[in-house]
């Protein structure tokens, strides 16, 4: 299972292993980014490397604008009218995320997301893999091979092998939400983003679907959103602190992961890194 | 395994598909001022030939007479008015208390029966009332006044009455179920009784969707037409009695238009037209009743 | 202020309680008994003239005997029309009002308002824009496709509304969720929406097929009153209700062949609109089952 030939681009393949030790290649390079919504705007000049291969935690307390800068990283904040993303969001191979002539669609294959709330297809779930994968042009005889090997990536072939014709809203929110984790590796995405996956879910749930992106970690980068201090710090490479500063979202500190939470420089995310505000 | 695909080509796609979807809604969206334009483009002889005084001023409706063709649209839209009302006369007391009984007195069970009977009711075709109607209404007012012919303002009054009270009765229910239940439970608290509940609070705060309801009614009665048609007698006259003959507008349009010609089929387009305004009219108020109403007041 | 005389006051609600009680009971027995009542006088003329015989039969001496099988063909081709047009039409409609235009801007209300203005058009008004429309702009005629395209307009609002409040009433992130896979939007409508979305749209159909088959005003200047066998969707049909109407109004004693008509009629419109509650409310209990 090799990346997908959609773009030239290889070279940035993950290192096996690669820690938050050593300088790995950058996979997404974001520089002076803010995201406007009409006359409000929900965050403002985010510069920030995402190396390829870790995990990259954004924390923060709510409306600092980490969503909202989760979702310009694949274009999904074109869904919301009124939205403007300026600055710019590089991939490895030099595409620029940002520019009007991005193949979006072909953007969203290389760069998949999985939302706070499982949001499978109303449909069984051979279909919630055969439409995304037709989409995306695989022939039908790979399809079922992809689906498989997704969901078995998610540990979730041996629970549901035998009923994929059922609906997908039949199985439990944390399968679901297993279920859309795999939808989205099915893709062979380069990098999956995470907007606070586990939050609806509850503890046992949210602690196989930890486990998961855990071990997503040197196969494809990873960005999650997360509110849960003590889930970043077990599973992030790096991590970046969101706060609200005169009304606008801004990243605050930034660095890896032990780094960032054993010696903050900024005083507001030490305060809100040991629990005492956010 | 690869994936592959045309963007260029699936973006197209995406823009015909949105542009095919664009026009279906502009055809739906516009069908309204096509049939306006129709029905002027039709009415225009006459008005053109200057025939809308005498519509409005000629105290009959005689078209086809060659010694004094007479063109009053007057008889028909007071035969019209006058059976709308009489209409809703009937049925928003029946229909208001009826709503009332099945909001706050009748056992749950039956108010689900009650609401399948009522929408089979109004599923009930309209030529099927009035030819009930002529079969049942008339008749029982022939024995009620010996005199009359039966077929009269009264019988379509009846008809039309019975043909929206599930329509009053429905939209009424919705009204006084939409009535916050802080509101009841605060006159529960102190200690106002179940009458005085729905005569003082539940009635006043339902009173928009009620009025919805009506003027959803009157829109519906007055543009019926197979109803009134069997048994109204279709005499275009202004009845000076409840047992008098009238012929509505659409009953006119629709036992004339067969063989009507010239500035006589004209004329019949501008009755059609003052129809969909008076409709349109009615609808209008609504909608804006709707915008303007506060959520307290707003119902159906 | 003195102590308020509570005996007076207590007999009037529990007497005005007992009235509103009486009055509301009556008044909710006779819709019950209206229904009833209608049947039975059509039951109990027509019930007798039913039969194999009459439903497949030619119409014979204006209606005054034979059966009504050419009426039944003429109306099922009619709403076979009918739907060709308004299908695809109301669907379309509805799908760029929910998908492509913001809620509450200029064009959404636009198309939004003409849609309500036209449910407000009574159907003898539909019947004369389809004659002139149809029949003579488009050169129709008196025929099955004119009276069925007539009608499409007519019952395209109750269509173009209730897919829209079932496209409205699906979960909100099945969009970021077909967006966030990359899908097309063309894509995203015809595998996941419209899918998700169909028993709303079936439903709407049954109403519409319901309040169709009912309709006579805008039928008669449109499809006519031929009798005949219909050869093809040119010829004139007369549909079943406008057979009623003609009974009624032109035939001396045609009323038993009419409650004949009338009740097969009614019966026809009995089983549509209870298989729409049948549906409507089979997929709601399935919805709340797993959702």
């Amino acid at each position: 299972m090799n990346s997908p030939g959609i773009s030239k681009q290889n070279e940035s393949e993950a290192p096996p292993g690669g820690g938050g030790t050593t300088r790995s290649k950058v996979c997404l390079s974001v520089s002076s980014l803010s995201v406007h919504y009409r006359d409000f705007t929900a965050v403002s000049d985010i510069s920030l490397d995402m190396p390829a291969g870790e995990i990259t935690a954004l924390v923060g307390p709510s409306g600092c604008g980490k969503s909202s800068f989760l979702h310009s990283l694949n274009r999904l904040t074109d869904l919301v009218p009124g939205c403007r993303v300026t600055g710019s969001i590089r991939l490895s191979d030099g595409t620029e995320v940002t520019h009007p002539k991005t193949d979006v669609l072909a953007l969203r294959r290389r760069i998949g997301i999985v939302f706070q709330r499982p949001n499978p297809f109303p449909q069984s779930i051979r279909r919630n893999f055969d439409i995304p994968l037709k989409e995306h042009g695989w022939r039908k005889r790979d399809i079922a091979d992809r689906m498989e090997s997704a969901l078995r990536e998610v540990g979730l072939w041996n629970e549901v092998s035998d009923r994929l014709h059922k609906s997908a809203i039949a199985l439990s929110g944390g399968q679901q939400q297993r279920l859309c984790i795999a939808r989205a590796l099915a893709l062979e995405p380069e990098t999956i983003l995470f907007d606070e996956p586990c939050s609806a879910l509850d503890p046992i749930a949210s602690g196989v679907v930890e486990d998961l992106i855990h071990s997503l970690r040197g196969k494809l980068t990873v960005v999650i959103v997360t509110h849960n201090l003590a889930q970043a710090r077990r599973i992030a490479d790096r991590a970046a602190v969101f706060w609200v500063r005169e009304g606008v979202g801004t990243m605050v500190e930034q660095g890896p992961c032990e780094r960032v939470f054993t010696a903050p420089s900024d005083p507001d995310a030490a305060l809100y890194l040991s629990g005492a505000r956010g | 395994m690869t994936s592959s695909r045309n963007t260029s080509l699936s973006r197209s796609i995406d823009r015909t598909v949105q542009g095919v979807l664009a026009l279906l809604a502009l055809v739906s969206g516009g069908m309204v001022l096509l049939i306006v334009w129709y029905l002027l483009a039709n009415a225009w002889p006459a008005i053109e030939a200057g025939r809308l005084g005498s519509f409005f001023a000629d105290r009959l409706w005689q078209p086809g007479s060659q010694r004094d063709p007479q063109f009053g649209v007057v008889p028909m839209l007071a035969g019209s008015f006058l059976v709308t009302f009489l209409a809703v006369a009937l049925a928003l007391p029946v229909g208001l208390a009826g709503a009332i009984f099945h909001r706050f007195y009748a056992p749950p069970a039956l108010e689900r029966w009650n609401r399948r009977i009522l929408e089979l009711l109004i599923g009930v075709p309209a030529v099927v009332f009035g030819f009930w109607g002529l079969m049942v209404i008339v008749p029982l007012i022939v024995r009620l006044a010996p005199d009359s012919p039966g077929q009269s303002l009264l019988a379509g009054g009846i008809v039309l009455a019975l043909m929206i009270l599930p329509i009053i009765t429905l939209t009424s229910q919705a009204a006084l179920q939409a009535v916050p239940p802080a509101q009841l439970q605060a006159a529960a608290g102190l200690g106002i009784g179940r009458a005085r509940t729905i005569w003082s609070i539940a009635l006043p705060a339902a009173r928009g969707g009620i009025g919805a309801g009506i003027l959803l009614s009157l829109a519906r009665a007055i543009g019926e037409t197979m109803a009134v048609v069997l048994v109204c007698g279709n005499i275009p006259q202004i009845p000076k009695s409840l047992f008098d003959g009238i012929r509505p507008v659409t009953s006119t349009i629709a036992l004339e238009m067969g063989y009507a010609t010239a500035s006589h089929k004209a004329l019949l387009f501008c009755a059609a037209l003052l129809l969909v305004l008076f409709t349109a009219v009615l609808v209008g108020w609504i909608s804006f009743r709707r915008i303007d109403a506060d959520p307290g007041t707003g119902g159906a | 202020m003195a102590l308020p005389n509570r005996t007076a006051k207590a007999v009037f609600p529990s007497v005005a309680d007992r009235a509103f009680g009486f009055v509301g009971a009556t008044a909710a027995l006779l819709s019950f008994g209206l229904f009833a009542w209608i049947v039975w006088d059509l039951a109990r003329l027509g019930l007798p003239q039913i039969s194999w015989a009459y439903l497949t039969g030619e119409v014979q001496d204006a209606g005054r005997s034979g059966g009504i099988g050419p009426l039944l063909v003429s109306t099922l081709l009619i709403l076979v029309c009918c739907l060709g047009l308004v299908i695809p039409l109301g669907t379309g409609c509805a799908l760029w009002l929910s998908e492509f235009v913001r809620r509450g801007s200029l064009a959404a209300r636009l198309v939004t308002g003409g849609v309500d203005l036209l449910a407000s058009v009574p159907s003898i008004v539909f019947g004369l824009f389809g004659m002139v429309f149809f029949g003579q702009t488009l050169r129709m005629g008196f025929s099955i496709v004119s009276g069925g395209l007539t009608l499409a307009c007519m019952i395209l609002p109750i269509l173009v509304r209730t897919t829209l409040s079932a496209l409205e009433a699906l979960p909100a992130d099945l969009r970021p969720a077909s967006a966030g896979l990359g899908l097309t939007r063309t894509t995203a409508i015809v595998k996941i929406l419209l899918p998700a979305a169909l028993p709303g749209i079936v439903v709407g159909i049954t109403l519409g097929i319901g309040r169709a088959l009912s309709e006579t005003a805008a039928l008669i200047f449109t499809s006519g009153y031929s009798i005949r066998w219909p050869e093809s969707l040119d010829d004139s049909g007369r549909a079943l209700s406008v057979h009623i109407y003609d009974l009624a109004l032109n035939v001396a004693n045609g009323s038993t062949m009419a409650s004949a008509s009338a009740l097969v009629l009614l019966a026809l419109i009995l089983v549509v609109n209870s298989a729409a509650v049948a549906l409507s409310e089979h997929w709601l209990r399935r919805r709340h089952a797993t959702l």
